[in-house]
């Protein structure tokens, strides 16, 4: 009950427990809402100018995620206009392409494309390619006709294997939905970590920590479980309802089961509050462990190995990325919700979220040494 | 005369503010942890992190239920790739589906039996890649490897096929229009040459406010009345307060600055294209801005710690607004609005297409001047959000004196009486 005066006397836990998280939810899934990023700006440079360049530009633009904004006189002009944010890339097309194609003398045309925006880049090229090869394949197929082959014969002699790619539990390749799923509880973790020991370090800084352990009889379990479970209901409460909207409403992948969803949000807020207490009891002091509670929290965004994956990081880091919660969450999430295999196929990284829940256990005594005597120094 | 010595005195006061400033920060271990310990460590760390730039090497399972001389030349090809490297071969689909649950490889190439039968029968033929969609890097991986070998496979089974006379027209005939794809700023494609420029402006930004916030968070707490402000003779006049403050900010973040646009980049081979003059250009105005909005910043809290619950988690969503991981043109109105309210967005753009791509100061003129805006808002906004903390000191104190005198007055009356 004490607890919960507290929480309403400072805003501050508001909010960091609700509003905040929500924010960042709405955040990323309005951000990225489109999935992949569609029409994004092109440049074509067309120093050939007949029928056939100019229907590969309109094609090129036809596509879903390309948008043709503009025709430079030269690569130098187009290169100048990627260096002023306009264009991801271009197209280049020397003078004498469609004459060359004719003579069947083989013609090069080449596209340039930044790589200094991942995403953007890497999709821009792609249609580049595609357009490209489709281009070459429009032309041998005429010729064949006139050979008089059949089309299935064409199509054989255009591309005798065909790549079958099934893209398991995301066929759309949505960013939205390798992100957010990281991101969100990354960033509601990194909330846990601080109100935890923020909510420790105020005892002593506001002098009340000797009271707290009065109500507890003097048992210093007693006192953080109290003392905790407001904060655990409500984190609860909102892992809850970013799962609901995420999974539910707007219907992301989630072949394992929903008792797999409350299992894991569950040991997610309760391991992230043992690592924020632990951090705590090293160091009893609001802004040490406030520092290193957020700086180990923003790291762990990197290390989850989502963006850039672990595996193709030094060993040394492989092994140092254990040390993080949120990796932990995000294998047991990829694992077991995203891919739906069984939890036993996760049980290494599910123990070792179990462990860090009882991290606190080691500095219990620290902690009642600190709330008893320790005098807040500013 | 006295045009002199007001500003003499301003002088002075202004150095004075900036001393104590300096002493104030040297004696708190939270301001230095922000100020020194972070920008020092985490860019190396980052860097550590990102340094291999792309995956090489994927595991993947192969099920290969050809057996033929073509699928083994398929997954020899595979193998032998830079990104891809065949781990297992699975007897069936449901044994691969097992290495994958226990993360063992990334994907399944799986060869159906006909496969070298519709080859050799001039049909075509499938090759299934089944893969782990939880990491962008590695579906990419695996997913143009095979494209590539299938490719590379095609056109020699092409030109065995078509029976054409001449080596020439066999060249021809399989690609009648050839191309180059030539990415340009970022040759190797690295994950950490793209995203750590921008990361590095983000942490100059990050820890200057969150290093004035607990400054500031510190002389609160330390002052007898809570205030912001300390009374002094030294400590009027807004703009001195304010310039004396920033002097010392500003002196700690060159030599900052200079270490993370400089040295880091250096240091990890990063891409650095820049001219050291529009370089310094920007970098003035962004640390500037970053000041002042820091010191606006510092204002609002009550309670040192709180800037930290503050600033910490926005990082993350200001690196998406720079628009570096996602493009640009598909942010979402609301979200580019809000974006400009912050200098890294500016800052953060300006500094990647400068030292990225090789930019002059002419092709960022746009994020240079809004640069300068924002510097000059975040000005006036620390200069306003000052005077109104000054006043309130001047109030709170008054309104002590008032009460004192009232008391003593009491008292003279008391023993009067």
């Amino acid at each position: 009950m004490r607890e919960l005066a507290i929480l309403r006397r400072n805003h501050l836990y508001a909010f960091c427990m609700v509003v905040f998280p929500v924010l960042v939810t709405v955040f990323f899934t309005s951000m990225l809402n489109e999935g992949l990023p569609t029409e994004m700006p092109l440049g074509v440079v067309d120093l050939d100018n007949t029928s056939m360049t100019r229907s590969l530009t309109h094609r090129l633009d036809a596509f879903q995620m390309s948008h043709v904004v503009a025709r430079y006189p030269s690569v130098a002009e187009a290169r100048r206009a990627i260096q002023r944010n306009e264009i991801y890339g271009f197209m280049y097309l020397p003078k004498g392409t469609t004459d060359e194609l004719l003579a069947n003398r083989q013609p090069k045309i080449s596209f340039y494309y930044t790589y200094t925006t991942m995403a953007a880049g890497a999709l821009v090229m792609k249609d580049m390619k595609t357009v490209s090869t489709l281009g070459s394949a429009a032309l041998g197929q005429a010729t064949m006709r006139a050979k008089g082959m059949t089309d299935e014969q064409i199509q054989t002699l255009l591309q005798p294997i065909r790549v079958d790619l099934h893209q398991i539990a995301n066929p759309w390749t949505s960013y939205n939905i390798y992100l957010t799923t990281m991101m969100v509880p990354g960033i509601i973790m990194l909330f846990i970590f601080l109100i935890s020991a923020y909510s420790l370090g105020t005892e002593i800084k506001f002098d009340t920590g000797k009271q707290l352990m009065e109500m507890a009889g003097n048992n210093i379990l007693v006192a953080i479980v109290g003392k905790f479970l407001v904060q655990t209901l409500i984190f609860l409460a909102i892992i809850f309802a970013y799962e609901y909207y995420v999974f539910i409403v707007l219907g992301f992948p989630h072949l394992g089961s929903p008792w797999m969803l409350v299992l894991l949000g569950l040991i997610q807020v309760l391991s992230a509050q043992g690592f924020g207490i632990f951090a705590f009891g090293l160091m009893p002091s609001l802004r040490m462990s406030l520092s290193i509670c957020s700086l180990w929290a923003v790291l762990s965004i990197s290390m989850v190995g989502s963006a850039y994956p672990v595996m193709g990081m030094d060993s040394a880091l492989q092994s140092l990325s254990w040390l993080f919660p949120l990796r932990h969450y995000f294998m047991i999430y990829q694992i077991c919700i995203f891919n739906g295999f069984p939890l036993i196929d996760a049980w290494f990284h599910f123990a070792a979220l179990v462990a860090f829940l009882l991290l606190p256990w080691f500095v219990l005594k620290k902690i009642k040494n600190a709330m008893l005597t320790y005098v807040y120094i500013p | 005369m006295s045009i002199f010595r007001n500003l003499n005195e301003g002088l002075h006061d202004i150095c004075f503010i900036w001393w104590r400033e300096m002493k104030l920060m040297a004696r708190d271990e939270g301001v230095i942890i922000f100020f020194l310990v972070v920008p020092i460590v985490y860019p190396l760390l980052y860097s550590w992190i990102y340094n291999n730039e792309t995956v090489h090497e994927v595991p993947v399972a192969v099920v290969d239920d050809s057996h033929s001389s073509l699928s083994r030349q398929f997954i020899r090809m595979c193998d032998a790739s830079a990104d891809v490297r065949v781990a297992y071969y699975a007897q069936d689909m449901d044994e691969a589906q097992s290495l994958v649950s226990r993360q063992l490889v990334k994907g399944v190439y799986h060869i159906p039996s006909d496969f070298d039968l519709n080859i050799n029968r001039m049909q075509q033929a499938t090759v299934s890649v089944y893969c782990d969609m939880a990491l962008m890097l590695t579906y990419k991986a695996i997913f143009q490897t095979a494209q590539l070998v299938t490719m590379d496979m095609g056109t020699e089974i092409k030109t065995k096929l078509a029976g054409r006379y001449t080596k020439q027209e066999e060249l021809i005939a399989s690609k009648p229009l050839a191309f180059d794809e030539v990415p340009i700023f970022n040759p190797s494609g690295g994950y950490g040459s793209s995203i750590l420029p921008g990361v590095l402006m983000l942490i100059l930004q990050q820890t200057l406010v969150l290093g004035i916030g607990l400054a500031a968070g510190t002389a609160r707490e330390q002052n007898r009345y809570g205030q912001l402000v300390p009374m002094s003779k030294h400590y009027h006049g807004v703009s001195r307060i304010v310039a004396g403050k920033a002097l010392a900010y500003f002196m700690v973040y060159a030599v900052m600055g200079a270490w993370l646009l400089l040295a880091v980049p250096r240091l990890f081979h990063f891409p650095q294209l820049a001219q050291w003059t529009s370089l310094l250009a920007v970098a003035l105005p962004y640390v500037l801005a970053c000041i002042f909005f820091g010191m606006t910043v510092s204002c609002l809290v009550r309670y040192r710690e709180n800037v930290m619950l503050l600033m910490v988690f926005v990082s993350v969503p200001l690196l998406f607004m720079t628009g570096l991981s996602w493009p640009q043109s598909n942010i979402p109105g609301v979200w580019q609005g809000i974006s400009w309210l912050f200098p890294s967005t500016f800052g953060v753009r300006a500094y990647v297409r400068l030292n990225s791509m090789g930019a002059s100061l002419a092709d960022v003129l746009f994020e240079y001047r809004i640069l300068w805006i924002q510097a000059g808002a975040y000005f006036l906004l620390a200069y306003l959000v000052y005077s109104f903390q000054i006043n309130q000191a001047h109030k709170r104190i008054k309104q002590e004196y008032q009460e004192m005198k009232e008391r003593v007055e009491q008292r003279k009356k008391h023993t009067q009486a």
